[in-house]
């Protein structure tokens, strides 16, 4: 039997883990573990653009100006929002003809940065010297490049020369600033800045933020711990210590949050809406689960050089026949307003008064035997030819929602006599080829991200399309080429006046909605799985995060 | 050309004295029977296991519905069915696929031996030191186009299960062409191949009517042993996003569905896992009692000790 | 033996070699790349960004150059930068390494030394209810999905009991030795319930086979207590082919377990290298794919080599 000890042994060891545990969590608590779906690969402000970069920054770092929750335009780090009425935006003329802008803002008075630094125009300018050196590797330079001029009143106070007059100038969330007492040494190399930035080489490094917490450490892969930090010049957070823990699978996130490991679930990076509401109607005792329908529009672009597709008759019969309101309803419990554009309903430019397209399959019928396909019986309608009506539906692989929503639609059009075949890809192969070279034969479901007001110049003007002479650039992908939505593109891009530009904006939108080279689906909604405890949370809606009012959350037990 | 083998009926008898054999058939048989009725059973139902219905999502057990409906309101009975077809498929061809490719290897490294042996071998080697996952996610994701595949076969509805076999295929020979290999060796110089060779018969019939039946019984157990994992490897697959695509369903593809429903409809999670499980098991039992009934002296040993 | 050493041992150099151009090649033929990608994520990128970052990170280069360029520079050493972290690409490898080889060598041991002892059983009493149980156990292990069975583990182990940690890693600053190890216990568990089956399987057939060899059959004949037989005499000839295995398993150190590494939260190998070749981090994907596949045929060289050292027929050939 001696042999038999390890076993027992191990066995006991084992036994004796599971009963050790850690001493009981205190009452009230000064700790949080958030947990989100993703892991920040570089927590360089100005490197690739990922959504839990953004996640994490928000608590360690401010723009300039952000939106905020009722999606307006408010200042972070500087002190008064530059607009035309102020004069701190002055519209100029430029030499070659064009209209530029000077804008000017003052940084708040106690921004300094971790270590004690003050966070002056220096950093602004080398910020600005990084931003447009094109071997920097900053990843969307086009804000940088298009100031020609930083002019330095005093240590705070700065006026930014940009070269292009728009209505969106003091729109500069990517304008994020560097420390340039740290991180000049490492520019001096331009070409290896992106290996040597302290971002990804010292990360711990107090004076690279001045937010309300620093980072105390990454460990990659799996989780970020942020602290306080002493030299935040705002309100101080209630919460001493925050921990940002990265599961990729949401149902080992669910589980984490079940079983304690982790307090709360962001909606930026969190569960679908559908497991969401699933978790809501068996854990309402212990989290309230917050929806908030976001600027992400998931639509089917449809390739207008498809011959069938060309025809507007047979576009508008494909909106027709599919029930969007019962989809959203069923699937989604009413929570993904359906979409009637591009437009989300809660920016201002909205257009109230557009075409609904409502379910109506006899409309969609009728159009379709106008446009030369019919049926007999239930099969699929053909031409004159003796052609089907069919038609290929492409998404990304392994998006669950999505699947389950193609797979819906695909059905309801079998009703009307449309044939769908389904075809996914993973992520990297849908929008590394298929949707930037227009390889989708039929349609392509997926979504945009977009700001509030913000211009469909990449994605519906026809100098967008992307073409083999253009080496595939612009997101057009549709194809969609008409010189009205071109010029009213243009003209809101340029026209100052709110009153004018909504007009402007509303005209747009009914030419979307008329010429419908894509069908709105919906918008998408993010759920956020808040603890009980948990206040001051309140989702954006759109690309800002959460976490840039870090400061307002606490835990709410007395 | 009575080669030394299987003598058959001793075997057939071996085979069915071991219990576990006669439950892995019957379960395998279950399953499969059920597969193949998956449309008879539609016909009579009157439904299909595509159409949705978005009054009836996750509905209970009910005449209508034995097993209750899916997140989309669609049969689960159906689709566990259809989703048996294409994952016994996927098995079955998949790990045909890749012992035939390991016994044409293994025929052509043993027979002609020296060089092609060593370059075939090392090549095996190769393969053996490649870490298989990773391999498996490069390989499921490059795209077909620019290998020159046509487009009517990598952009069809069954791309996806075509893809999955060749990939089992490219990384499931080498464990078989080593068997057969190692047989064709022990072989060579027997009496009835040197005769074969003196009467003038050409290498590959040689290799075909000679060799090859001879190594039939190791390359069968490594098959059967092979369906279940390549099941298993479809279920993660499937996993990463990378397996079977819908509105076509797998047994892997539905239980990493049910992965997110998992405290709503946990059944929606079960039937799958179970029968995937149960897939599994039963090929390996009998593959496990297939090989004990070829080798009736490790049996006789057993029953000795 | 020392020609038979080299020979083996060119061999294995040629076989890394020849991989480190089939891994670039492979995953120069996966479509897209990461900066499109970033296109549908950030879509106030212009074109001219685009074109900007993809010279930058030389993907507008023909495949061929790249390699060769990567090669000339890892001959000397450098394996480049990863370009999904902005690291040297050994430095992001490291704490990887090291994470992985803590999961998977304690689930080794862990499995080897439950292994052993319930094979061993098995092979004494072969034939018997125990020993078919034993087997129907290790068939029930080899076959459930793993990702199913860690899904299970959590739910029961750390949702419902509460006993144990969901995450495989610890959060707080400085974990203690007690804190690593329980968050430790449900991803090893879930390893070693899935590759335990296999191992006894091994144990159990060597152990067979090694009873049934004639010098067992003297040392029962001389009255040898069965159990010193058993695990003196057998026990010691069936340990070689085991530990070959073992030895041909040990790739797996490196290569780590994405499945159970996703499910768990926890950051290893499997995961990263998945990352990477699905990010097209090139010298990240390389570096770690050469690393393991370099392992694999040290191990599978040491194996050949103390086969050859213990068995006298390979050594005069």
């Amino acid at each position: 039997m001696r042999r038999r000890r390890p076993i027992l042994a191990s066995l006991c060891l084992l036994l004796a883990l599971a009963l050790v545990r850690p001493g009981p969590a205190a009452a009230a608590k000064d700790e949080l573990v958030i947990g989100i779906t993703q892991f920040p690969s570089t927590l360089h402000p100005n490197i690739d653009s990922m959504m839990a970069k953004s996640y994490v920054l928000g608590m360690t770092r401010r723009p300039f100006t952000a939106y905020d929750r009722k999606w307006q335009l408010v200042c972070m780090l500087c002190v008064t929002l530059p607009t035309i009425e102020n004069g701190l935006a002055r519209p100029v003329d430029l030499p070659d003809g064009r209209r530029g802008v000077e804008v000017t803002y003052t940084i708040q008075p106690g921004a300094r940065w971790g270590d004690g630094v003050p966070v002056t125009t220096k950093d602004v300018v080398f910020t600005w010297e990084i931003g447009r050196h094109p071997m920097s590797g900053v990843t969307s330079a086009e804000g940088y490049r298009r100031i020609t001029r930083i002019d330095v009143k005093d240590e705070r106070t700065f006026t930014v020369h940009v070269d292009r007059l728009t209505y969106e100038f003091a729109a500069s969330g990517s304008f994020q600033l560097v420390p340039e007492h740290l991180e000049r040494e490492a520019f001096a190399d331009p070409a290896q800045y992106r290996f040597r930035t302290k971002f990804d080489t010292d990360p711990t490094n107090p004076g690279l933020h001045f937010g309300p917490y620093r980072i105390v450490e990454v460990a990659s892969g799996s989780h970020i711990v942020l602290e306080r930090n002493s030299t935040w010049y705002g309100p101080p957070p209630a919460f001493r210590r925050i921990v940002v823990r990265a599961i990729e699978n949401t149902a080992a996130l669910e589980a984490n949050l079940l079983s304690g490991a982790i307090d709360y679930i962001a909606g930026e990076l969190g569960l679908s809406l559908e497991q969401a509401m699933a978790f809501e109607t068996r854990h309402r005792d212990r989290f309230a689960v917050a929806y908030k329908p976001g600027l992400v529009y998931e639509h089917i672009d449809l390739n207008l050089d498809n011959p069938i597709l060309k025809d507007r008759r047979v576009r508008e019969a494909l909106l027709l026949a599919i029930d969007r309101e019962k989809l959203t309803q069923s699937l989604f419990g009413g929570r993904q307003p359906v979409a009637r554009g591009a437009i989300h309903p809660l920016d201002w430019i909205h257009a109230d008064d557009l075409p609904a397209y409502a379910y109506d399959a006899r409309r969609a019928a009728a159009l379709l035997d106008e446009a030369g396909w019919t049926r007999q019986g239930g099969g699929t309608r053909l031409n004159a030819a003796g052609e089907k009506l069919t038609f290929e539906l492409m998404t990304t692989a392994g998006n669950r929602t999505r699947e389950l929503v193609q797979q819906v639609l695909q059905s309801q059009w079998r009703q009307v006599g449309i044939e769908v075949r389904l075809r996914n890809e993973p992520p990297r192969v849908f929008f590394g080829e298929t949707v930037t070279k227009r390889r989708f034969p039929a349609m392509a479901m997926f979504a945009w991200l977009s700001a509030p007001e913000s211009v469909p110049r990449t994605t519906l003007h026809s100098q967008s399309i992307p073409r083999a002479d253009n080496n595939f650039s612009g997101q057009n992908s549709t194809g969609y080429a008409n010189p009205e939505m071109d010029r009213l593109i243009e003209a809101i891009e340029v026209e100052l006046d709110r009153d004018r530009r909504r007009a402007l904006w509303h005209a747009l939108q009914h030419l979307y909605a008329q010429d419908l080279p894509v069908l709105p689906l919906f918008f998408r909604s993010d759920s956020f799985i808040l603890p009980r405890w948990l206040s001051g949370i309140e989702p954006t809606g759109h690309q800002y995060p959460t976490t840039l009012w870090v400061e307002n959350w606490r835990d709410a037990r007395p | 050309m009575s080669a030394p083998g299987i003598r058959r009926r001793d075997f057939a008898a071996r085979l069915w004295r071991r219990p576990g054999a006669r439950a892995a058939v019957l379960v395998l048989a279950l399953l499969a029977g059920g597969a193949l009725a998956a449309p008879v059973l539609a016909g009579l139902m009157g439904r299909d296991a595509e159409t949705v219905d978005l009054l009836a999502r996750l509905a209970p057990p009910s005449l209508a519905h034995p097993l209750g409906t899916d997140e989309l309101g669609r049969d689960t009975l159906l689709r566990l069915l259809y989703g048996g077809r294409v994952s016994l498929l996927v098995g079955l061809v998949g790990a045909v696929a890749a012992a035939t490719l390991g016994t044409l290897i293994g025929l052509v490294a043993g027979y002609f031996g020296g060089r092609v042996d060593a370059l075939l071998m090392r090549l095996c080697d190769g393969f053996l030191a490649l870490p298989l996952l990773p391999l498996l996610i490069v390989l499921a994701a490059i795209d077909p186009a620019k290998l020159g595949v046509p487009q009517s076969l990598a952009g069809g509805d069954d791309a996806s299960i075509y893809r999955i076999v060749a990939l089992v295929a490219l990384v499931g020979w080498t464990g078989v062409s080593r068997l057969v290999r190692a047989t064709v060796l022990s072989l060579r110089e027997r009496d009835f191949v040197t005769a074969a060779v003196s009467i003038g018969a050409g290498p590959w019939r040689i290799m075909l009517r000679h060799l090859l039946p001879n190594a039939l019984s190791p390359i069968l157990v490594a098959t059967t042993l092979a369906v279940g994992s390549v099941i298993l490897v479809e279920s993660v697959l499937s996993f990463l996003g990378l397996g079977i695509q819908p509105p076509m369903a797998s047994w892997g593809s539905m239980l990493t569905n049910a992965q997110e429903l998992i405290t709503t409809a946990p059944e929606l999670a079960v039937y799958p896992g179970l029968l995937i499980f149960a897939t599994v098991v039963a090929c390996n039992v009998l593959g496990d009692a297939l090989q004990e009934a070829i080798d009736p002296q490790q049996q006789a040993r057993e029953s000795g000790a | 033996m020392s020609r038979f050493l080299v020979h083996r041992f060119l061999q294995a150099a040629a076989l890394v070699a020849i991989m480190s151009f089939a891994c670039y090649a492979l995953i120069g033929l996966m479509p897209g790349d990461p900066i499109d990608l970033l296109l549908s994520s950030d879509p106030r990128l212009t074109p001219e960004d685009v074109a900007r970052l993809k010279a930058l990170h030389g993907l507008d280069r023909p495949l061929v150059e790249r390699y060769l360029a990567w090669l000339e520079k890892a001959v000397h050493g450098e394996f480049g930068y990863s370009r999904l972290y902005a690291q040297p690409a050994a430095g992001v490898l490291w704490p990887r390494l090291v994470n992985t080889a803590a999961l998977m060598g304690t689930t080794l041991v862990l499995a080897a030394g439950l292994a052993l002892p319930i094979g061993v059983a098995a092979a004494a009493r072969a034939g018997t209810r125990f020993d078919r149980i034993v087997n129907a156990l290790c068939f029930a292990g080899i076959s459930v999905p793993t990702f199913w069975l860690a899904l299970i583990l959590i739910l029961v182990f750390a949702v419902s009991l509460g006993w144990l940690p969901a995450a495989g890693i610890p959060m707080a600053r400085d974990p203690g030795v007690v804190d690593r190890l329980r968050h430790l216990v449900l991803p090893v568990a879930t390893l070693a319930l899935a590759t335990l089956g296999g191992h006894v399987r091994y144990v159990r057939a060597a152990m067979v086979e090694a009873l049934h060899q004639d010098f067992i059959r003297t040392a029962h004949a001389k009255g040898l207590a069965p159990r010193r037989v058993l695990w003196r005499h057998a026990l010691r000839n069936a340990l070689l082919p085991y530990v070959t295995v073992l030895a041909l398993d040990c790739g797996t150190l490196v290569s780590g377990a994405l499945v159970t590494e996703t499910m768990f939260g926890y950051p290893g190998m499997g995961k990263l290298i998945f990352d990477a070749v699905m990010g097209n981090d090139y010298n990240l994907a390389l570096l770690a794919l050469l690393l393991v596949t370099a392992l694999t045929v040290a191990c599978n060289l040491a194996a050949d080599l103390v086969y050859a050292a213990l068995d006298p027929r390979i050594r005069q050939r």
